[in-house]
């Protein structure tokens, strides 16, 4: 039998990723990458739909890439932003009824341990997830882009030939036709979304270690990613009030709602990308930044409550 | 020096908030006791009596309001104290997406176990347990007895000192439960402690060194279960071959006749049932006036 006298160290990495594959491989098998099916079948459907020719050749090739993408895209923001609610609100609830959680907690395991692990398992989860979709959208619009590219060239070269495009026009319209299929802006958008996620899964994970049920961890962080998209800007406009009328008390309020709802604004870059804009290099150290503290607010805050939680 | 317990419980207490806040349920109320190392102790009690919360308290599942638990001599709330401890909850539901065998070795792996060290144990405490047959079975598919016991195996698989048991039998059927009772009694020959909780009270005079009985929060009696079941103004003769005549002499003649084996004399017993149906029962009754129960039997209980 064990005698020995080790201390158990407040945060152990191994530990923290053996909950996490447990959780991993928990909700691999309850068949959530069954979405990923519905994701091909969109991406099968989208590449069906063609575009009435009321643009001229030149432009139909990037409007079609933007149908492509659009709803393809759409669907990997659902299935991240729902796993990352739904998961996570269901874990903690699920291993206290299951009684599960005893059996963890009464081995040497920190609480705080438990609770990284079940988010890393959340987060590997969504990001294997996006991964898959990610490579399964590169090859669409990789072998889309080189049927619509043949096409447009012909359609380019005749209208060089006719002098309606000159051949700086041919050299910018491929450059925009281009900006449509594989590019790292497309790579740096997915990583975007996965941020995103993140965060909203380490709120779902904080509303859950107070919240009795998991319907009202799903319903209050769903609110809150809501609010999240326009709170920035509904910050900016109690922000430029309340300097106008000196009110101190106001700007700090405006100041900490933030950290209560995150601020989403800057993750609208994707929609950017989805529109064939680059995705600003610059933004993916703020979107790093940003997330990670977020996660890691939202983290010590579940911290604080779950260590004193009766279980 | 005194050995260190396996188990120390010092005038714990336990309030819960009722709901909104409101009023307090005193849910364990100055407990204390000690259970030795390689000792098997049984804390029985009505339902809502404070066992389980007595448990989760030695566990650090929840905080005292008051009091100590320590197990070896550290303290509860602390999570080296569960270094030395394994605990099977009541009715537990392990991952049903893992077996047996991933079930045993996810337990190891959280108490830093790895490699040969963590083969070897999760073969042992298989064997230990008679699920090597099921052992790649997912949890989905075992019997409520199978459960119980791949739980104790869980309990087990770092070799603690101190195995904690709420309930190990509940809901399982009396082969499998009869299984469990033999498992705690070979665990208590290879020395280990045990704290154990349980309804069935028969099993539990089978299996434990020592009881506490444990009503509306308090602990209302504690000690050595021979010493607890023995009625101290009563004497009783074993005879062997007695007939029926000479039982009719005995009171006189007993220790001069011949031909009869005096086999032992001491106090007669109750059983530990009895015991615990007086201790909180029959208290209860007495406290809400009601008619008290006359029993039919002649003991001066």
């Amino acid at each position: 039998m064990s005698t020995d006298i080790q201390q158990t160290p407040l945060f152990s990495l191994r530990r923290v990723f053996i909950i996490a594959g447990n959780t991993f491989t928990h909700l691999m098998r309850m068949k959530v990458f069954y979405f990923l099916l519905v994701f091909v079948m969109v991406a099968i459907a989208v590449n069906f739909l063609k575009l009435p020719h009321t643009a001229g050749p030149e432009s139909v090739g990037a409007e079609e890439l933007r149908m492509l993408k659009s709803p393809m895209i759409g669907v990997m923001k659902l299935f991240a932003i729902i796993l990352a609610i739904v998961a996570t609100a269901l874990l903690i609830p699920r291993d206290l009824e299951d009684r599960t959680l005893y059996t963890i907690l009464s081995k040497p395991v920190p609480r705080l341990d438990y609770l990284i692990g079940k988010l890393l398992g959340v987060l590997i989860l969504i990001f294997v997830g996006l991964t898959v979709m990610t490579v399964l959208l590169d090859a669409v619009l990789y072998f889309r882009m080189q049927s619509i590219l043949e096409s447009w060239t012909q359609a380019a070269d005749m209208l060089v030939l006719q002098e309606q495009w000159t051949d700086a026009d041919r050299t910018e319209g491929r450059r925009e036709l281009l900006s449509h299929g594989v590019t790292w802006s497309l790579q740096a958008a997915m990583f975007a979304i996965f941020l995103e996620a993140a965060i909203i899964a380490a709120l779902a994970l904080l509303v859950s270690t107070f919240s009795s049920s998991t319907l009202f961890t799903v319903v209050i962080s769903s609110l809150c990613y809501f609010i999240g998209q326009f709170i920035g800007d509904g910050r900016d406009h109690w922000l430029r009030e309340s300097r106008m009328a000196d009110d101190q008390v106001t700007v700090i309020a405006s100041k900490l709602i933030v950290v209560v709802f995150p601020d989403f604004r800057p993750f609208k870059a994707v929609d950017e990308v989805v529109a064939g804009q680059p995705f600003p290099p610059d933004l993916i150290g703020t979107l790093l930044i940003s997330a990670g503290l977020y996660t890691g607010i939202y983290l010590v805050l579940s911290w604080f409550i779950f260590s004193d939680k009766e279980i | 020096m005194s050995e260190t317990p396996a188990v120390q419980i010092s005038s714990l207490v336990k309030d819960f908030r009722g709901s909104f806040g409101r009023g307090i349920i005193r849910a364990v109320d100055g407990v204390t006791f000690e259970i030795a190392p390689g000792e098997v102790y049984g804390l029985i009690g009505p339902n809502g009596s404070g066992k389980s919360t007595t448990m989760k308290a030695l566990l650090g599942l929840v905080a005292p309001t008051s009091g100590k638990c320590a197990i070896f001599g550290k303290d509860s709330t602390k999570v080296d104290s569960r270094r030395d401890v394994g605990f099977l909850p009541e009715n537990p539901y392990f991952y049903k997406h893992l077996s047996g065998e991933e079930t045993v070795r996810f337990y190891g792996k959280l108490c830093g176990m790895r490699g040969a060290e963590l083969r070897k144990r999760t073969e042992e405490v298989l064997d230990l347990v008679d699920l090597q047959a099921a052992r790649r079975r997912r949890l989905g598919g075992y019997s409520k007895g199978m459960l119980q016991r791949i739980g104790l195996a869980q309990a087990m698989v770092q070799d603690p000192r101190l195995l904690i048991l709420d309930e190990p039998t509940a809901g399982v059927d009396p082969i499998g439960s009869r299984q469990i009772r033999d498992l705690i009694l070979t665990l208590k020959k290879r020395g280990f402690t045990v704290f154990l909780c349980s309804h069935l009270l028969e099993q539990v005079q089978e299996v434990c060194d020592r009881v506490g009985i444990i009503h509306q929060g308090v602990l209302v009696k504690e000690g050595r279960l021979d010493d607890l079941i023995s009625i101290e103004d009563q004497t009783e003769i074993v005879l062997r071959n007695a007939t029926p005549s000479l039982l009719e002499k005995i009171r006189n003649l007993a220790e001069n006749e011949e031909g009869v084996e005096f086999v032992h004399t001491g106090h007669p017993r109750t059983t530990l049932e009895r015991l615990f149906l007086r201790e909180t029962v029959q208290k209860d009754s007495q406290e809400d006036h009601a008619p008290v129960v006359v029993s039919t039997d002649n003991e001066n209980s």
